[in-house]
C-alpha cells in the first residue's frame, strides 16, 4: 500500500483555476487543509473530495453561487475576513471562531443545508457503484447475559436467527469467521476478500488478538487494541513526560506535539502504511479514551474507519473492558497498571452496557453513507450465544433460516453474499 | 503515622484553605460573621448530562435523589444553553448572566462580571462569603470577570479541591523524607495521577495553586492524605472530593453564595456508557447530600435557595459525531436542560415557560438584593414569588 503522490492532478487544476478561493472561506479553507494531508489520506476520501469539488466545478455557476449565499452572509454577519480566516490555513484558531461565534448554530445550520443539497448527487454516483458488504461485530463470551437481553436498541431493525453453538466455544468464532473449527486455521472471510479486492477493503478490528493473523494477510487492515500495546505504551509514557517537562500551556502546542508522535514500524503492522500509521495516531490521541479503554478503541476505530476507508468487509471484535480502579479513573493519559497496584478486574457487566450503545453507534454509522445503505448485510453475535442479530436487506439468505444455522452455514452465506 | 479519620481531614482541609487565602485576622472572624438573610447555592450537576439520562422518563433510574427532591422544588422543564457548548464557557455563562465565549479551557476570566462580584461590591459582603468550589481543574479564573472596575477583590474564592491537594502532595510527600507513608514515591506517583485529571485530550492545563502551606499544616496534611486515600472511605472520584469541600467550607464559613461545580459525568469522553451512568448516579447522590446539608445545617436551613442545573447535555445518539461521548454538536441534546430550583420561597410545581442559563445570576442577584448590571439574563419570577 504505497503512498499517493501530493494531490491528484483532478484536484490540483480545480485548485490551480480557483475554484477553492471562489468558495466562502468557512467551507473552502477546511477542506484545503484536508487535502493537504493527501498522502494519509484514504482512497474513498480521495475520491470523495476529487467528486465533490469536481461536481461544484461543473454544476451551473449561478446555482452554485445561490447555493452558498446563505453561507456569505452568515460569514459576513460573524465577522469573517481575511485576518481571522486566512486564504487555504485552517487550524484551530478557525474552529475556536466557530465554536465561539454566537451565529455558530446558523452557520452549522447553513453548512448541513448546502451538504443536503450536494450528498444526494454525490449519494447516487456512489449507489451505481454500489455492492454486497458486510459487517460482523462480535461481543466476547464472558457477558453475564443470555441472547435474549443482547443488542436491545437496535433488534427491531433486524431479525434474531437461531444458530447451533459448537460443542467447543472455542470454534464458535472459527467456524463462523472462517467456516472451519480452530485446529484448521483456516482463511477468514476478512483475509479472504482483502486478497480479492483493493487496499483497505477489509478490516479486522479487536480489542484483543484472536481474530487476526499478525503476519499481515497482503491487504487485510488488523487494528488490535492488544498488539498496540507497546505503541500505546509510548503515546502514554510521551504525553505525560511533555506535560510535566514542558510548556505545553494549551491545546494548540499539545496538538502539534502530539502530531509528532507517530508509530514506529517496530511497534505494529500498520506502522509501515503511512495511511494507517497515521490513522491509528489519530485514533488513539483523540482524546475520546481510546488509549485507555479496549472497546472505545475498537467503537472508534470502526467508525472512524467507516467514516474515511469505506470497507467493504468489516469485523469488529469487543473484549470485556476492566474495572477502573479508584482514583484512576478521571484520567486519559495514565497507565492503570503502573498507576496503581491493584490488581485489575474484569467489568463484565460494565462492559455490556457500553456494548448496547456501541452496537447502535456502529450500524448507524455505517448506515449514513450510500455506500452500505441497502447491501450490507450487518452480524451481530455474542461469542458462544445461540442467536445472532442480522440486520439486512430482504435478500441476504439468512434472514429466511426458520431453524437453528450452523455456524458454518452462516459462514457460507456470508461467503456467497460477498461473491468469494 | 497519624491516625486520622476523614472528617478531621477535611477539618484540615478546610483550615489550610482559610490559612492561604485570608489574612490571619480575617480568618479569625470568618465563622462568627452574622448569616441572617438568603443564601443562593448553585450547583452545576455536570460535566455534561443530557435529559435522556435524566429527566426523561427512561433517565429517572440514574437519578433517584433529584426525583425525589423534585415534587418539593421548583422544576424547569427547559432550560436552554445558548451558548458555547464547552464545560468553562457555559459555567461562566451561569454565573455572568450573559452567554461567555473566551477561552474554553479557562485561560481567560469571564469577558463579562461574575455575580460574586456584584454581590460583594454593592454589599460589602466579604471574602468569606462568595465561593466557587469546582471539580474542572480549568475554572481557577471563574471567579471574576475581567471588567477592571469589579474583578478579583470582589471575587469569589476559588478552590479546586484536586489542585489543592496535588500541590500539598507534590510539596510535601516529595520533599519530605521523615515519618508518613511508607513508599513516598508510590504516594506521589498515585495522587498526581488521580489529580492531574483531563477528559478532553486538548484540554490538559496543571494549575498551580498558589504558594507554599504553613508547614505545620503541610505535614499534617500529607499525613492526613493517606489515611484518607487508603482509609475505608476514600473517595473515588473528584466530585466526592469536592463535595466534601464544599460542605467543609458551608460548616466553617457559611457563604451566602456559592457555586458547587461538579464535572465527574465528563468521564463519558472516556466511551464507557456504564461508567457515565454510574457517575451521574454518584452527582444524584452528592447533590442530595448537599441538600441534606442545607436543611441541617441551621445557617443554611429555611434561607437558601438551591438552583440544580447540568451546564451542558451531550450529543444525541442519532446522527452525532458519536453520541454520549461529546457535547459540541449543538443539537437539542446538547441545549436542552432542566432546571431544578430548591428552598427558600420556591413554590413546588413543574414549569413549561423555557428559561436559560443566563438567568441564573439575574435570579440569584435578585434572591440576594443586589444588581447585576447589563446582563442578558432575566429573574425567574416563578423563583421570586
Amino acid at each position: 500500500m504505497a503512498a499517493a503522490a501530493k494531490l491528484s492532478p483532478t484536484l490540483q487544476a480545480l485548485i490551480d483555476k480557483g475554484l477553492f478561493d471562489r468558495l466562502p472561506p468557512t467551507f473552502s479553507t477546511f477542506f484545503f487543509e484536508q487535502i493537504q494531508e493527501w498522502e494519509t489520506l484514504f482512497p474513498a476520501e480521495r475520491s470523495y473530495h476529487e467528486r465533490l469539488f469536481s461536481l461544484i466545478d461543473r454544476s451551473d455557476p449561478a446555482v452554485v453561487e445561490k447555493m452558498f449565499e446563505p453561507l456569505r452572509r452568515i460569514e459576513q454577519v460573524m465577522g469573517v475576513n481575511e485576518k481571522n480566516w486566512p486564504r487555504r490555513h485552517f487550524t484551530l484558531d478557525q474552529v475556536d471562531f466557530l465554536n465561539r461565534s454566537a451565529h455558530y448554530p446558523q452557520w452549522r445550520k447553513t453548512v448541513s443545508e448546502i451538504f443536503a443539497r450536494l450528498d444526494p448527487l454525490l449519494d447516487e454516483e456512489t449507489a451505481r457503484k454500489g455492492h454486497a458488504r458486510l459487517v460482523v461485530v462480535i461481543a466476547p463470551a464472558e457477558l453475564p447475559v443470555s441472547s435474549g437481553r443482547m443488542w436491545l436498541r437496535i433488534r427491531q431493525h433486524g431479525k434474531r436467527i437461531p444458530v447451533e453453538p459448537p460443542d467447543d466455544v472455542a470454534d464458535y468464532l472459527p467456524l463462523l469467521l472462517t467456516g472451519a473449527p480452530r485446529k484448521d486455521a483456516a482463511e477468514s472471510i476478512s483475509a479472504k476478500y482483502a486478497l480479492a479486492k483493493e487496499p483497505y477493503a477489509a478490516w479486522s478490528i479487536e480489542a484483543g488478538s484472536g481474530l487476526s493473523d499478525p503476519g499481515g494477510r497482503g491487504a487485510l487492515v488488523t487494528l488490535s487494541y492488544d498488539r498496540l500495546r507497546d505503541y500505546r505504551t509510548r503515546l502514554t509514557n510521551e504525553v505525560t513526560r511533555l506535560l510535566k517537562t514542558q510548556e505545553i500551556r494549551g491545546p494548540r502546542q499539545l496538538v502539534a506535539r502530539l502530531n509528532e508522535l507517530k508509530i514506529l514500524a517496530s511497534e505494529g503492522d500498520v506502522g509501515r502504511d503511512p495511511v494507517l500509521a497515521e490513522f491509528t495516531r489519530a485514533i488513539l490521541l483523540s482524546g475520546n479514551g481510546t488509549l485507555l479503554i479496549n472497546n472505545t478503541f475498537v467503537e472508534w476505530s470502526t467508525v472512524q474507519a467507516a467514516r474515511r476507508a469505506r470497507p467493504s468487509v468489516t469485523v469488529v471484535s469487543f473484549g470485556i473492558r476492566n474495572k477502573i480502579k479508584p482514583f484512576t479513573s478521571l484520567l486519559i493519559y495514565a497507565d492503570q497498571d503502573k498507576s496503581n497496584p491493584i490488581p485489575s478486574q474484569m467489568d463484565t457487566l460494565g462492559t455490556y452496557v457500553d456494548l448496547e450503545v456501541f452496537y447502535q453507534y456502529i450500524w448507524q454509522e455505517f448506515e449514513k453513507y450510500a455506500e452500505y445503505r441497502h447491501n450490507t448485510a450487518y452480524l451481530f453475535i455474542g461469542e458462544g450465544m445461540d442467536e445472532l442479530l442480522a440486520i439486512a436487506p430482504p435478500d441476504f439468505p439468512l434472514l429466511a433460516a426458520k431453524q437453528p444455522v450452523r455456524l458454518a452455514q452462516v459462514f457460507g452465506t456470508i461467503k456467497d453474499w460477498l461473491n468469494l | 503515622m497519624l491516625a486520622l479519620t476523614k472528617r478531621r481531614f477535611l477539618q484540615l482541609a478546610g483550615l489550610s484553605i482559610a490559612h492561604r487565602i485570608l489574612p490571619a485576622r480575617l480568618w479569625a472572624g470568618a465563622a462568627r460573621q452574622p448569616q441572617a438573610s438568603r443564601k443562593v447555592i448553585i450547583v452545576t450537576f455536570g460535566g455534561g448530562v443530557r435529559y435522556s439520562e435524566t429527566f426523561a422518563p427512561e433517565g429517572l433510574r440514574n437519578i433517584p435523589r433529584l426525583v425525589e427532591m423534585k415534587p418539593g422544588g421548583s422544576f424547569f422543564k427547559s432550560c436552554t444553553n445558548a451558548g458555547v457548548l464547552s464545560h468553562y464557557n457555559s459555567t461562566g455563562s451561569i454565573l455572568t448572566g450573559n452567554w461567555q465565549r473566551v477561552d474554553d479551557f479557562g485561560f481567560q476570566p469571564p469577558a463579562t462580571p461574575t455575580i460574586f462580584e456584584y454581590y460583594r461590591k454593592q454589599t460589602g459582603a466579604g471574602p468569606m462569603d462568595a465561593w466557587a468550589i469546582a471539580t474542572n481543574k480549568s475554572f481557577s479564573l471563574i471567579g471574576s470577570g475581567a471588567d477592571r472596575s469589579l474583578g478579583q477583590p470582589y471575587g469569589a474564592n476559588v478552590v479546586l479541591p484536586k489542585q489543592l491537594l496535588l500541590e500539598a502532595v507534590e510539596s510535601v510527600v516529595k520533599k519530605n523524607t521523615s515519618g508518613g507513608a511508607a513508599n513516598r514515591e508510590n504516594v506521589l506517583q498515585h495522587l498526581e495521577t488521580i489529580l492531574s485529571e483531563g477528559y478532553e485530550g486538548v484540554g490538559w492545563t496543571i494549575f498551580k495553586a498558589g504558594g507554599q502551606l504553613d508547614r505545620t499544616v503541610r505535614d499534617t496534611l500529607t499525613h492526613a492524605l493517606v489515611e484518607y486515600i487508603n482509609g475505608p472511605e476514600a473517595p473515588t472520584s473528584g466530585d466526592e472530593l469536592t463535595f466534601f469541600i464544599a460542605r467543609e467550607v458551608m460548616r466553617e464559613f457559611a457563604p451566602r453564595l456559592m457555586l458547587v461545580n461538579f464535572w465527574d459525568m465528563d468521564v463519558a469522553h472516556w466511551g464507557s456508557y456504564s461508567l457515565y451512568l454510574q457517575a451521574i448516579t454518584k452527582t444524584d447522590r452528592l447533590t442530595g447530600m448537599l441538600w441534606d446539608e442545607i436543611q441541617s445545617n441551621p445557617n443554611y436551613k429555611d434561607r437558601t435557595t438551591l438552583l440544580i442545573l447540568p451546564e451542558l447535555g451531550r450529543d444525541g445518539d442519532i446522527n452525532a459525531a458519536n453520541g454520549f461521548l461529546n457535547h459540541r454538536s449543538g443539537d437539542p441534546s446538547c441545549r436542552n436542560m432542566w432546571l431544578l430550583a430548591m428552598g427558600a420561597g420556591v413554590t413546588s410545581g413543574e414549569v413549561e415557560r423555557p428559561v436559560f442559563h443566563v438567568d441564573v445570576a439575574a435570579t440569584a442577584a435578585e434572591l440576594l438584593g443586589f444588581k447585576a448590571h447589563e446582563i442578558t439574563g432575566r429573574p425567574i419570577q416563578e423563583i421570586l414569588s
